[in-house]
């Protein structure tokens, strides 16, 4: 069974595989697997861009979200035409041929990832392109192009592409978007972005950074800990710690006196901006 | 809600569709799988699968004339129906390239390239260029240009404003050869400046920048456009003065990748971007290659620019923000804390530089009693004091590199030969030379066989001879005000000591310019944008001839359009690949579209008609070298690569590609300055002392009272030639800095109309009227400040015109400054008080000024690092006082569209 393993730390952010699915679909007429797409609007393959904390603790991340070619697609029973199926080897396709264009897909799909074509008047979604695996791709034998757009266009390889065998290790490290959705996705993601807690430490009577002062973070709800150690700019990044929680931050050195933050609740990334601390007497 | 909501689609629950009791079957019914086909159907499908042509080409994005890119182009039924990356491996074996001897073992690790292309977003978008609704179809003729009237009176006003007709190319060929021996008659061919511009995709034969200047050679004489330093303006007309050539005054970096990876600690990226610039130019998309490389070697990355640009979002480990234009400042400072703390190489110091006595009385304020402390450069850059002593001292104690691959804000500003120069001397401070500390960016190794860089027909960079050229940056200059003079020719290669001669235009017994021939040129959008569109509605230009495959840009102001192909409807060779050095053989994809030809072509036909009319009548064949173009091909291929010992003429047409083999050897080149460190006393630079210079001894005999470059670098905020500082009381009126680099989403002037390459967020906006409006980076703080909020349409303004953009609100920019890339399209509210939709910036730069020092027009480019004012606008009031403009046919997807110049 066909499985994406994508890493996040590997996306740069080029949005190639969001255009390479254009290339493929646009004005080409892959049926039965695909109708074409139309030129702008449709984001089989779509780049949610995520810019997180604030100046100068800025990151960017990005997630490359194809369909999720879920196990338990709530769009296959949602089709009244059973125009959806899916695959032996797991790919979820939409018959253009059967589609009545009714939408009901659309609404089923908790991850957004059908879209309406309303020249054709048919749902449309990615494909895995299986009609390049298929070898119905009108691509000559000699030509080395045998895995979806997204996958060969990718400069970094951030997205893998291949049998849930082959990519077991990486698969028993990685974790699916919304699991709680219950749907059972066939994609995986490396480094899905968790909050950080971020800033910096410096001394105003000296005017220098603070560096080797330990902050630490504590989960109020579950006492669960997390620290950092300031380096030579004084900054600290508490990375990895979990949505949606309350954190206390505690700022230590042997010099200093203590300083404790909080409640900070990491509904978004956070930078906790330059901290001053003051000399022990 | 998490931060993993999309905002632009819901996620809508399931439950409420799942019936507890629908039991669903997952599987595919087998009947949707295999469907009974007849065998004359499955004839057809075969057949028709023989019907798609692959071809192996590069698409060659700049890339100084080279080819990046290495791609596959499906063709079917004469449509490209797609484009993807190519494998290097594709049609050789990875030994019969030596693929193991690119292996770079460092830190315990193993680095290796990928065997894959690594293609930028144009690349894979290429269609949407090839059949853009923007393609010019058909030769076209200004409306209001009649070639019979009196020369001065050919309503050149009204360029860049009047429409197009169709006009067929007999008639076309008629009217250029008609005024081409009117001129030659008139003023002699000097009169014509060809201005073709090399950004746009590489070609060989059929290089557009050249083809125009190899037909005026045969002819006898011209005006040559130099191209100027234009990426790295700072080094050239700076750097040169410290450390000597380096070609363009940027320091090599042989091997300086592999030298980082086994022995650098830290890579500073001072307003380089690599991570989008390399995008760009003969490496695709390799630069993320190598900063994945750096990241898995334990190095540790800081970006030092205004912006938060894609290298320091993606990979550096810190950003430190700094106000555009003020890097010297912050270079001043770095080099107080090691004088004072004395942790800098001094024995490097003393043997290999000369003058370093002054530049630290300066430094310390003996000479201006301003001593340039970390307190002092805070003021001026906004990077706190106590950062800039931590990154003094980091910098110092460990091995340290600085990366660019083209220098972003840094090095395109007023006054930018000063951190240019700074920046050569900070890392000479540290032993330049010594392992780990020197300039670097990602390459790859020197191949056995190594295709020539610039050939007699493409030579874009350096200039063929022309009797008479100026800079491409004194072009309007050159045409408004002649006569002029200027110092410095502004050359590829050209020696630091060219920097104090004389030119001057017009050069004795030869004329002003009276007609522009502009070969795919971005005057408008890449170099002085206003001042060109000055230029090109000048009287004294009487003819303006454009070709381009794009009706976009400087052709708005052409009279007579010519249409041309796209590099995948003509034939051609040329070098270039990303981790891997090619030569290809780039045959036709499809047949030209319309009535469109090869630039190459275009300049054949029109030398056929004109050597006869001009008493020239074996000017083709002078051009062709009586040559066709298949043994045109060859010849390149055979005399100027020389590469028929390695592969036959036959098999490289078939294959269509050859990947030069690795040198096994190529670790033995040393890295870049490592020669010069090893040296007992540093001698041997092309500096009048041999020595790494703190004094630039060539300044001070030749110009030693320029107060805006003098001998010892200075911070320069403001002075004769540039007052675009916060400093300065213009700033008053206009009080933020705007931060111009080169485009992300576009290469240079090319790509704004790929439909979808706009709809990705930071690429284009659209605004509340439907239009799609260039991204104006602002920070929250000065958005709030002015009533903008994300999306809103605004205008970006200063004394010269207004740009309309869409607030990009993001903490992504340094509160003070603003940001906006060059090369966004032209689309004129209008054109007399230079009001432009598109987000063509350039027309906003400072104008060329008189330096007072050097006596003559200041060639440098200042494009970036200049005082505006941003304000909310409101986009009914513009309507209401332009119809005209806001009524133009346009493309929700693509933009703007060649029909709407056209009349019919």
């Amino acid at each position: 069974m066909k499985t994406f393993v994508i890493n996040l730390d590997k996306c740069v952010g080029c949005y190639n595989c969001q255009i390479a699915c254009k290339d493929e679909h646009v004005e080409n007429d892959w049926t039965p697997y695909a109708k074409p797409q139309p030129d702008t609007g449709h984001f089989w393959m779509k780049i949610i861009e995520m810019e997180r904390g604030s100046i100068p603790k800025v990151k960017l991340t990005h997630i490359p979200m194809p369909c999720m070619h879920c196990d338990d697609a709530p769009c296959i029973p949602a089709c009244p035409v059973k125009a959806i199926y899916k695959r032996p080897d797991g790919l979820v396709i939409i018959d253009p041929g059967k589609c009545n264009g009714c939408k009901a897909c659309i609404d089923a799909c908790p991850y957004g990832a059908i879209y309406f074509n309303s020249q054709l008047n048919i749902a449309q979604k990615c494909t895995g392109c299986a009609h390049i695996l298929d070898g119905k791709a009108d691509i000559p034998p000699d030509v080395p192009l045998n895995v979806p757009r997204c996958v060969n266009d990718c400069p970094s390889e951030a997205i893998k592409f291949g049998e849930e065998d082959e990519l077991r290790d990486l698969i028993a490290k990685a974790e699916v978007l919304h699991p709680e959705y219950g749907t059972k996705p066939r994609v995986y993601y490396l480094n899905l972005p968790k909050p950080f807690i971020a800033g910096d430490v410096y001394d105003p009577e000296a005017d220098e950074c603070i560096q080797g002062a330990t902050v630490t973070a504590v989960d109020l709800s579950t006492g669960r800990t997390f620290s950092a150690t300031t380096d030579e700019f004084g900054d600290f990044w508490l990375k990895n710690l979990e949505w949606n929680k309350v954190y206390q931050v505690t700022i230590e050195h042997p010099r200093y006196m203590k300083k404790v933050l909080g409640a900070i609740a990491t509904t978004k990334d956070i930078n906790l901006g330059s901290i001053p601390l003051y000399k022990k007497t | 809600m998490s931060e993993l909501t999309l905002s632009r689609r819901d996620f809508l629950k399931t439950s409420a569709v799942l019936g507890a009791a629908f039991v669903a079957s997952t599987q595919a019914p087998v009947e949707s799988l295999l469907r009974e086909i007849k065998p004359e159907e499955a004839e057809q499908i075969k057949a028709s699968a023989g019907e798609v042509k692959v071809i192996f080409t590069g698409l060659g994005l700049c890339g100084c004339g080279r080819s990046g890119a290495p791609s596959l182009i499906f063709v079917k039924n004469g449509r490209i129906i797609r484009i993807t990356s190519a494998r290097y491996d594709m049609k050789y074996k990875p030994e019969e390239f030596n693929y193991d001897a690119w292996t770079i073992e460092a830190r315990g690790k193993t680095f290796k390239p990928s065997l894959k292309a690594m293609n930028a977003p144009f690349a894979t978008a290429a269609r949407k260029r090839i059949y853009s609704p923007n393609r010019i179809k058909y030769p076209l003729k200004r409306v209001d240009f009649d070639p019979n009237a009196p020369p001065d009176k050919r309503n050149q006003a009204n360029r860049g404003k009047s429409g197009y007709v169709r006009i067929s190319w007999d008639e076309a060929l008629d009217i250029i050869v008609k005024e081409i021996k009117r001129i030659k008659e008139t003023y002699g061919t000097s009169a014509i400046l060809t201005a073709g511009v090399v950004h746009g995709y590489s070609k060989t034969i059929s290089a557009h920048y050249k083809v125009a200047d190899f037909l005026m050679k045969c002819i006898g004489q011209w005006t040559e456009e130099i191209r100027n330093p234009d990426s790295w303006e700072g080094w050239y007309w700076g750097a040169k003065h410290v450390w000597g050539e380096q070609f363009l005054g940027y320091s090599l970096t042989d091997n300086a990748f592999l030298d980082t990876l086994q022995n650098s600690d830290l890579v500073i990226y001072w307003a380089g971007d690599p991570e989008t610039t390399s995008w760009m130019n003969v490496t695709g998309e390799g630069a993320t290659d190598f900063h994945f490389w750096l990241r898995e070697a334990g190095i540790r990355i800081i970006s030092i620019c205004p912006d938060q640009n894609w290298t320091a979002a993606i990979h550096a480990d810190k950003w430190i923000p700094v106000q555009p234009n003020t890097d010297a400042a912050l270079m001043l400072a770095i080099a107080y804390v090691w004088i004072t703390e004395g942790t800098y190489d001094k024995q490097y110091v003393d043997t290999h530089t000369y003058g370093f006595d002054k530049f630290k009385a300066y430094v310390l304020g003996e000479e201006d009693g301003i001593p340039k402390t970390p307190k002092w450069a805070e003021q001026i850059c906004g990077v706190p004091a106590r950062i800039i002593k931590a990154l003094a001292r980091t910098w110092a104690s460990k091995r340290t590199s600085i990366a660019h691959y083209l220098g972003g804000p840094m090095i395109r500003g007023p006054y930018s030969t000063e951190p240019a120069r700074l920046e050569a001397l900070l890392l000479a401070m540290q032993g330049l030379g010594k392992p780990g500390v020197r300039v670097t960016k990602g390459g790859k190794p020197i191949t056995t066989f190594v295709p020539p860089p610039f050939i007699p027909f493409v030579e874009p960079p350096l200039p063929l001879g022309a009797p008479q050229m100026f800079p491409r940056t004194l072009t309007p200059t050159a045409i408004l005000k002649a006569p002029i003079t200027w110092y410095g020719s502004a050359a590829f290669g050209a020696p630091a000591s060219d920097q104090f001669k004389k030119y001057e235009f017009p050069v004795d017994g030869y004329s002003e310019i009276h007609m522009i021939w502009d070969l795919c040129g971005c005057h408008i959008t890449c170099y002085d944008g206003g001042e060109m569109v000055d230029a090109f509605r000048s009287p004294k230009i009487e003819f303006i001839l454009g070709q381009q495959p794009w009706l976009e840009t400087d052709m708005y102001f052409a009279d007579i359009i010519l249409p041309v192909c796209t590099v995948f409807e003509l034939e051609d060779v040329n070098t270039g690949g990303g981790n891997f050095t090619l030569i290809y053989y780039m045959p036709k994809a499809i047949e030209p579209l319309w009535e469109s030809k090869s630039d190459y072509d275009i300049v054949c036909t029109i030398a056929e008609k004109l050597g006869p009319a001009i008493g020239i009548p074996d000017l083709l064949d002078k051009y062709t070298g009586g040559m066709n173009l298949e043994q045109r091909l060859r010849e390149v291929f055979e005399v100027f690569y020389k590469a028929s010992p390695y592969i036959s003429w036959e098999d490289f047409k078939q294959k269509q590609y050859w990947v030069c083999p690795i040198d096994p050897r190529w670790k033995e080149v040393p890295p870049a300055w490592e020669w010069y460190w090893k040296l007992p006393e540093g001698s041997g630079l092309t500096t009048p002392t041999g020595k790494i210079e703190f004094y630039s001894t060539g300044i001070a005999e030749n110009l030693p009272n320029d107060k805006e470059r003098p001998p010892v670098p200075h911070y320069i905020p403001y002075g004769e030639t540039w007052q675009e500082s916060k400093l300065h009381p213009r700033a008053k009126q206009y009080s933020l800095l705007l931060v111009s680099n080169h485009p992300r989403w576009r290469v240079h002037a090319h790509g704004d109309d790929i439909s979808w390459i706009n709809e990705i967020p930071t690429a284009r906006i659209r605004g509340p009227d439907g239009y799609l409006y260039h991204p104006v980076w602002i920070h929250p703080i000065d958005a709030g400040k002015r009533g903008i909020k994300h999306g809103d349409i605004v205008k970006v303004y200063n004394d010269r015109g207004v740009v309309l953009g869409a607030a990009y609100v993001t903490e992504r920019m340094i509160p003070g400054a603003v940001s906006m890339d060059h090369g966004a399209r032209l689309d004129p509210i209008s054109i007399d008080e230079k009001i432009d939709r598109g987000g063509n910036i350039n027309l906003l730069m400072p104008r060329k000024p008189w330096n007072p020092y050097r006596k003559g027009y200041d060639p440098f480019m200042c494009v970036s690092g200049y005082l505006v004012e941003v304000e909310k606008v409101d986009i009914n009031e513009l309507k209401q006082k332009y119809p005209e403009a806001f009524n133009r046919p346009y493309d929700p997807a693509a933009g703007l569209v060649a029909d709407a110049w056209i009349k019919r």
